[in-house]
């Protein structure tokens, strides 16, 4: 362990600060052509007609690409998970988000390639759009994804459900019901590079995907998904990235680069700029979240109702995977017994949203702490000995019934006491991590204890 | 016409019109100035101009004339770092990188229009038109401050430089382009 408090040189610091490292946009390639896309001005419209015929024919235009030219359009990123595809890379019946991209030019400069963007004839039909998730399940929302206002694909279920100990219970006991609605908007990474690919087509048939991703693989498979080729057909060359903070998990330019390389037959760079990146890139999603918890007037948390909807945006891409992630953490740092979970995935007439710092758990921290300090101002009490009260404890479970082995949730508080002069009463202060016992472990808390050594419990009852 | 790039007289062909940024990038293969936003918003394509930092996006070529024009591969190369280079490598203060020519460039023309230490509401006010998405500007403020005092080299950081919390954040004050 030489390596733990020492102070260790960054691998790349030196390339950094004298510019040396070779971002996408550095790799330089004779004969490179400039990608545009033609992208949606409508938030929701069908799609009569396209003709690309006088884009193609203008002089400096290499490749135009629409729906047609692809040969697996509609992709999925959680495919290999078993759940199913939903979004075209080229639009083809429809547009469901303003800035969704419809066709590709390959010209041999910017100003070309603009040209031809301009050239390209579509009709539209407008179509009432949707913008508050609030509003998706209301019976005169506006119909915009084929799936219906929210992601059915969890199970049986239509949502991400979680369901642990006896809620009912919990509530009749109460002495308080608390309840709060939090909403954490959408963020935009901005990421000071914006999503790059360079594409060169090489002799033998197989493409160098310089690649701005932060999920190589991930990207992988999603170009060799789309253009329905070998995976060896691929040579993908990355790793070092302009910031990307989740926004550089979608695969938003490797693949329509790339058929635009197969159809000009020659390197394509596609650089958004920081419009396109505003307009066009994925977000972190808004939430909306209610809780409603079972509260005793000593401070316990007996049990918790959550509704969570999720704004998705125009299509699935990860969310159901953040919704997962989302629950799995719907207690935050603190041991709760009780539990009623209904996660939606909500489809909107919005760009796409997708990972960013903590996917689908920072918006549920903000909620539960948030949350934690109202119960605390109702009952009177200190937000901290609440906290410190329903902290997590070695052999308590999480609310996917994962027992944990070494919770931080008691020195971390602690500390932060500390640090700004605190003064917590004395069987606080000597709070440690350890298995509960005596007066932490009240009636209630002791059916969700795993036995000694116990990494997970049996699923009895649950979702 | 003539470009004096990092003390080099370089010819160049574009268009007069054409931004500074595109003729160091494309034409002369300068790669430390980035895109950024294309709109003078990021100081990620900063470069000197005569000693004073420039978006070079919004700097258009027939501008420059014969100005001496200093980007980062002027500044220093590996095993021979300029003082503010080797402060951010020391400090951690670069962290994906792309923001960082420009942040060196205006720290570099800060410290020598100094010429001694700087205080942190000089750094603060000499890159306030700097956007960093990942460091959070508590490592480059203290990187440029440390190389203001010749404090560079593999020593360890005795007094840490960081803020105290009570302390305002960095307020955007204008773009000095």
């Amino acid at each position: 362990m030489k390596a733990v408090g020492a102070r260790l040189p960054r691998y790349d610091g030196v390339a950094h600060v004298t510019a040396r490292s070779v971002y996408v946009d550095d790799v330089r390639v004779p004969g490179t052509l400039v990608a545009k896309a033609l992208r949606s001005p409508h938030h929701h419209a069908a799609i009569k007609r396209i003709d690309t015929a006088r884009a193609k024919r203008l002089s400096g235009v290499r490749g135009v690409v629409t729906h047609e030219d692809v040969p697996n359009n509609v992709y999925g990123h959680l495919e290999a998970l078993g759940i199913p595809a939903d979004e075209p890379l080229l639009a083809e019946n429809d547009v469901r988000y303003r800035g969704q991209p419809i066709a590709a030019v390959a010209a041999e400069d910017s100003d070309t390639a603009l040209e031809a963007l301009d050239a390209i004839e579509i009709e539209y039909e407008e179509r009432p759009a949707l913008f508050d998730m609030r509003n998706a399940l209301d019976p005169d929302a506006p119909r915009m994804h084929h799936w219906g206002g929210v992601y059915p694909h969890f199970g049986p279920h239509n949502h991400r459900r979680v369901r642990k100990g006896d809620v009912e219970w919990a509530f009749d006991q109460a002495d308080v019901i608390v309840e709060g609605v939090y909403r954490p908007q959408a963020i935009e990474h901005c990421p000071l590079e914006t999503q790059i690919a360079l594409v060169v087509p090489e002799a033998g048939g197989r493409l160098t995907i310089y690649s701005c991703t932060q999920a190589m693989y991930f990207s992988l498979g999603v170009v060799a998904a789309h253009l329905e080729v070998p995976l060896n057909r691929l040579k993908f060359v990355g790793g070092t990235v302009g910031g990307g903070f989740g926004g550089k998990v979608d695969t938003a330019s490797e693949t329509i680069a790339a058929l635009l390389a197969l159809k000009s037959r020659r390197p394509v760079k596609w650089r958004w700029t920081r419009e396109e990146e505003f307009l066009a890139s994925s977000t972190r999603a808004p939430w909306h979240i209610e809780i409603a918890d079972a509260v005793t007037s000593d401070g316990w948390v007996l049990g918790r109702r959550t509704v969570t909807l999720h704004d998705s945006g125009a299509y699935a891409r990860f969310s159901p995977y953040g919704v997962t992630k989302h629950a799995f953490h719907h207690t935050g740092a603190y041991t709760i017994p009780n539990l009623r979970f209904d996660g939606f995935v909500v489809f909107t007439n919005r760009v796409p949203t997708t990972a960013m710092r903590g996917f689908g758990v920072t918006s549920v921290s903000m909620a539960v702490e948030l949350h934690m300090t109202r119960i605390a101002e109702v009952l009177g009490i200190s937000p901290w000995e609440l906290r410190l009260k329903n902290a997590n404890r070695i052999g308590d479970t999480t609310a996917n019934r994962v027992a944990m082995q070494d919770p931080s949730t008691v020195p971390v508080t602690l500390a932060a006491a500390e640090r700004v002069g605190e003064k917590l009463g004395p069987e606080y202060a000597a709070m440690t991590a350890d298995r509960r016992s005596g007066d932490l472990l009240p009636e209630h808390l002791v059916a969700q204890q795993a036995p000694e050594g116990a990494h997970v419990l049996g699923n009895g009852g649950g979702s | 016409m003539q470009l004096n790039v990092n003390g080099v007289s370089r010819a160049v062909s574009s268009p007069p019109l054409t931004s500074l940024l595109e003729v160091l990038r494309e034409e002369l293969a300068v790669l430390s100035p980035k895109h950024g936003c294309e709109q003078g918003g990021c100081g990620a394509c900063t470069v000197l101009v005569d000693g004073e930092p420039r978006r070079s996006c919004l700097l258009p070529l027939a501008a420059v004339g014969d100005a001496r024009i200093t980007t980062v591969e002027g500044l220093g190369a590996p095993g021979d770092l300029a003082p503010v280079q080797s402060a951010f490598h020391d400090r951690y203060a670069a962290q994906c990188g792309y923001c960082t020519s420009g942040m060196l460039l205006a720290a570099h023309a800060l410290i020598e229009r100094k010429g001694g230490p700087v205080d942190r509401d000089e750094v603060l006010d000499a890159l306030s038109g700097h956007v960093c998405r990942c460091t959070g500007y508590v490592k480059i403020v203290e990187a440029v401050m440390a190389a203001s005092r010749g404090q560079v080299g593999a020593e360890p950081i005795e007094q840490p430089l960081a803020p105290e919390p009570s302390q305002p954040e960095i307020e955007i004050a204008g773009s000095p382009a």
